[in-house]
């Protein structure tokens, strides 16, 4: 008989309980559940205090690319794997950026139209295209930025390649930094009750297995056209106020970058879930601003992340850090 | 003038099928979709052009390591890092877009941008058809696209390697159950595809020069091509580079350079929109669309 | 690597709340330069901001008011000369050199037209006066002058595409004279710049003067084939070429000119056939194609005499000499107007140095330089007046200087097999 050990995990006790229902018995228990919930939302909610002028700049860009990756994550968590956010950042941007150069809107309506006006749109372009899966569905959005930004270029539409400039700045202060961390909370916050809800699974199996959605009676284009919609609504948003804080609009609001960092985001963070891409982009652009000195070689420091990432960790370091986070973890004897 | 726009476009879809045989070759075998296509054709562009003026070896000997570094590299690929995500489309497509990333953005940070970084034609000169010049280099890209094709028929019709290459295409299972190394013979679709793109390279480079940029470009001209004709198919990847040669040259001609690139990026779209296997692709209904 | 490791650690004390970027009153002056160092004029414009400011350092900095400052110099690469990189993300790197590195003034700036005109709202909200040195677009010039309240901080001492329009015009017209060519052909790459000098000429000299324009053709940047251009210019017996392009893949145009044939003279501007070395890359095969250098001092020309001094000092301090034929003497120039222009102001108040800015008047590497009243330094023929750019041609391999007059060493010459037409 050889005695050897293997690592043993055992869910806490609480987590068992209240998987989805909260019956907690005391007040380290709440804790136990609030805690990683509270203190990231409490910890943003104070960085536009304590963060000197460029950082505030470099948080804009983190919650920027945190809505497109969390919107990245929820579509694929409903199934449809999006190689192009970049279609719903431009889309936002230049709706915003061209309601406020050509019809003088403020930034209080612009941004609003952008966000809806935007995600409808978006949805609109992607719903002949719906039915299609996996991969095919890809290699639309993936297309889809790249020729609108030809279309444009070719066509000399809303600004060319120039771009609209001059567009109204968002009042300086604290406004604007609180305006993008509330709205990528509250997204984040939404999204995720979303998907935890029964409407969520049902998204969620869309995901898993189409056609049993099907056979279960609900109608799937009108499923994948809501969770569209909605991942819209948060991409479109981020586009919007971008224009806004940079007064500036063009061609380059479908660039690559906003499709790639989405993905590496989410690659990092944990696909399939929305606090992960929102965990992966608040760990990838703060990186990549520091390295900044670097010039292109950030780029390659995302291209080896995507691939170490996709290869060791696929599951992403967000679930990673739950599932630690609700087991204990021990070693035991085993008999052999 | 017309005869100008048929010779040009007959050049420009030979190009294109050079560009796309090697994306459609480790597609039809492998199912994987290599996007580091693009990153190899510009590494072997990189390889040949460190061979002649770094270590100044002759041309040929250049161009040979140029391929088999490509391949070496795409062999690598596959086993260190594809193997363990196989099968899983998402990670795939990050695993190879990611590791395109590092090549072309690091030869970006590199700094070998500019002119001097072009590669030697095969043979100097021009030619004359009709009334159209032509530099020979470009008649050479039309017969080696030509053969490349015949040489593939061949290959996966008459050897034992281009058999087992069909058969895992078709079905892998009974590929598996009839005694063919799966994961040997992916690793070889990808090595080929890899070659492939450096055979490219060393035939299309010559006409303008080597820059990151371009394998972006690459990949985006490969896959147009590859899903206009139907994944995995030699003879659709022919006829879409035919189909999307001639249209990108005629709007050149008698639009504007613009639509250029729209042509190919407009063909992408309707064929996924009407038939999203392509136009010669044997993928079931079924599993492109719900 | 470690100036990687320093920002990061930076960053940890910034968010600890240690004050950062307070400057004392014997720091140095902080110039920014956000571009695209990958670049070649990127690369050769650092290099030549640099020299300018060891040169000031070296005889003991600015003065203000009456205490001697250093420059110092903090560049950073934005790679904003490439498309695909968003413009939020070039003005963070403007951002970041303004509120982390203290800079009080932005130097050469963006290579992109629509990201330097970006720009130009994010430097008027900090009031950081900015002097571009490579975007040539005419719009940064038009927003000066419509909002000058706004937009006065930034100027521009670099050729913009009117400037370059006076060159082409005027080359042509010695075309005309000489040789009697007057069916043109233009093609152009599409960008705000390239696009406003190919339509001015059009516009503004071939249709006026009686020219045929049998085509116009416009390039997305990025393009690597121009055979069905060509082939046009052919067919539509064009006797000269009029290239615009600032891209790398540009030289490309060349190689097929040759290859293709076309009996038509190569005369406009190609980045790489600016620089001594293109001789060499293109094999010889650029015999007789005309270029235009944007700027005086980017070649040096022996009726400026400071164009001689700037081009000796760079090839001195960074052992090559210059390649690009755009921005490298215009953002040397712009570190000395600046430097000046702060002498004068007696302090480094942005307002008060935008107003001695608008007075500047120097002879530099470039001609004369001063500000017009929408903040571009006007370049024409007359070294003495203004500052000038140079037209040259590719003559065995050597640049021979034929255009403005005041400057020409020589008059252009047919190459082999073109003929005159008259």
């Amino acid at each position: 008989m050889v005695a050897s050990r293997r690592k043993e995990r055992i869910d806490r006790g609480v987590k068992a309980r209240s998987d989805d229902l909260y019956a907690l018995a005391s007040w380290r228990e709440m804790l136990y559940v609030a805690g990683p919930r509270l203190a990231p939302a409490a910890l943003a909610l104070a960085l536009p205090l304590v963060l000197p002028p460029y950082w505030q700049k470099v948080l804009l860009s983190v919650c920027a690319y945190g809505l497109l990756a969390m919107s990245w994550g929820f579509l694929q968590a409903a199934g449809l794997i999006s190689l192009g956010q970049a279609l719903f950042f431009g889309v936002g941007a230049y709706l915003a950026g061209a309601a406020a150069h050509f019809w003088k809107w403020g930034p209080a309506l612009t941004i609003p139209l952008g966000a809806l006006g935007g995600a409808a749109v978006c949805t609109l372009i992607l719903l002949p295209v719906l039915r299609l899966r996996g991969h095919y569905f890809a290699m639309v959005t993936l297309v889809l930025p790249l020729m609108l930004v030809r279309l444009i270029e070719a066509t000399r539409i809303l600004g060319g390649t120039e771009g609209i400039t001059g567009i109204p700045s968002l009042p300086s202060g604290l406004g604007e930094p609180y305006l993008a961390v509330v709205v990528t909370l509250a997204v984040l916050f939404a999204l995720r009750r979303l998907l935890a809800s029964d409407h969520g699974l049902v998204l969620q199996a869309m995901r898993d297995n189409d056609r049993a959605v099907m056979r279960a009676g609900h109608n799937l284009y009108a499923l994948k056209a809501q969770a569209l919609f909605l991942a819209g609504l948060a991409g479109c948003f981020s586009g919007a106020f971008m224009t806004h804080a940079y007064m500036f609009v063009g061609m380059p609001a479908f660039a690559l970058d906003y499709s790639i960092m989405p993905i590496a985001a989410g690659v990092v963070g944990g696909p399939g879930t929305v606090a992960g891409p929102a965990l992966g982009a608040l760990i990838l652009v703060p990186l990549s601003e520091a390295l900044r000195a670097l010039g292109s070689l950030r780029i390659v420091f995302y291209g080896l992340f995507l691939v170490v990432f996709a290869v060791a960790l696929p599951e992403g370091i967000f679930p990673f850090l739950v599932r630690k986070y609700q087991q204990r973890e021990r070693w035991i004897e085993v008999d052999r | 003038m017309l005869q100008g726009v048929l010779v040009y476009g007959l050049v420009n879809s030979a190009v294109l099928v050079l560009l796309a045989l090697g994306f459609g070759l480790t597609f039809g075998v492998a199912g994987i979709s290599n996007f580091a296509h693009g990153s190899l054709y510009i590494l072997a562009g990189y390889l040949a052009w460190a061979c002649a003026h770094v270590l100044r070896l002759p041309s040929a000997l250049g161009a040979a390591v140029a391929v088999a570094g490509s391949a070496a590299f795409g062999a690598l690929l596959y086993r260190v890092a594809l193997l363990r995500v196989r099968g899983q489309a998402l990670s795939e497509v990050m695993v190879t877009f990611g590791v395109s990333l590092v090549i072309l953005e690091l030869f970006r940070f590199l700094g070998l941008v500019g002119f001097g970084y072009t590669l030697p034609a095969f043979v100097e000169g021009t030619v004359q058809i009709g009334e159209t010049s032509l530099d020979v280099q470009r008649l050479l890209i039309v017969l080696l696209a030509a053969g490349l094709v015949g040489l593939l028929w061949l290959f996966t019709h008459h050897t034992r390697m281009g058999l087992a290459f069909r058969g895992i295409a078709q079905n892998e299972d009974t590929a598996l159950s009839l005694g063919i190394d799966a994961d040997r013979a992916a690793t070889w679709s990808v090595a080929f595809g890899s070659g492939l793109a450096a055979v490219a390279a060393l035939a299309v480079l010559p006409l303008g020069t080597i820059a990151p940029e371009g394998g972006y470009d690459v990949m985006l001209q490969a896959l147009a091509v590859s899903i206009v004709g139907g994944l995995g198919s030699t003879v659709g990847i022919v006829l879409a580079s035919v189909l999307i040669g001639f249209a990108q040259t005629l709007t050149a001609t008698y639009l504007e350079t613009h639509w250029m690139i729209l042509v190919s990026l407009i063909a992408i779209l309707v064929v996924l929109v009407v038939k999203p296997s392509g136009l010669l692709g044997r993928q079931k209904q079924l599993e492109e669309r719900i | 690597m470690r100036s990687g490791m320093r920002l990061v650690a930076a960053a940890f004390l910034a968010l600890a709340g240690i004050p950062q970027g307070t400057a004392r009153a014997a720091d140095p002056i902080v110039l920014g330069m956000p571009t695209s160092l990958g670049f070649l004029e990127g690369k050769e414009g650092l290099n030549g901001v640099t020299l300018a400011v060891e040169e000031i350092n070296a005889r003991g900095g600015v003065k203000v008011g009456k205490e001697k400052r250093l420059l110092k110099l903090e560049a950073i690469d934005t790679r904003c000369a490439e498309p695909g990189v968003p413009v939020s993300d070039v003005l963070l790197g403007h951002e970041k050199l303004i509120l982390e590195k203290g800079a009080k003034f932005i130097v050469f700036g963006s290579f992109r037209s629509e990201a330097a005109i970006a720009a130009m709202d994010t430097v008027a909200k900090y009031k950081v006066p900015m002097v571009l040195g490579i975007a040539m677009a005419p719009t940064v010039q038009t927003k000066v002058k419509e909002d000058p309240a706004r937009y006065k901080y930034t100027f521009r001492s670099c050729l913009n595409a009117q400037g370059l329009v006076k060159y082409l015009a005027g080359t042509m017209d010695f075309l005309k004279a000489q040789f009697g060519f007057d069916k043109v052909f233009v093609m152009h790459q599409d960008v705000a710049w390239a696009r406003g000098t190919a339509n001015g000429v059009v516009k503004s000299y071939f249709e006026p003067k009686g020219w045929k324009v049998t085509g116009v053709e416009a390039y997305p940047t990025g393009s690597s084939d121009f055979s069905s251009g060509l082939l046009k210019a052919r067919a539509a017996g064009a006797q000269v070429i009029l290239p615009v392009f600032d891209m790398p893949q540009s030289g490309i145009l060349v190689k097929q000119w040759k290859s293709t044939k076309v009996p038509a003279l190569l005369a406009g501007f190609i980045s790489p056939l600016a620089g001594p070395g293109a001789w060499k890359t293109f094999e010889g095969k650029i015999d007789g194609a005309i270029n235009v250098i944007f700027e005086v001092g980017n070649i040096a020309s022996a009726k400026v005499p400071a164009s001689a001094v700037f081009a000796a000092a760079y090839e001195k301090r960074w052992g090559a000499p210059l390649e690009s034929g755009h921005a490298p003497a215009p953002g040397y120039e712009s570190v000395h107007v600046l430097a000046e222009a702060i002498e004068r102001a007696g302090t480094i108040e942005p307002d008060a140095v935008v107003a001695a800015l608008e007075k500047t008047d120097r002879m530099g590497a470039m001609g004369r330089i001063r500000f017009a009243e929408d903040h571009q330094v006007p370049y024409g023929v007359d070294p003495a007046q203004e500052a000038v750019g140079a037209v040259i041609q590719w003559r065995a391999g050597k640049r021979v200087v034929v255009y403005p007059p005041a400057l020409a060493d020589a008059k252009i010459e047919l190459p082999e097999g073109l003929k005159a037409a008259k």
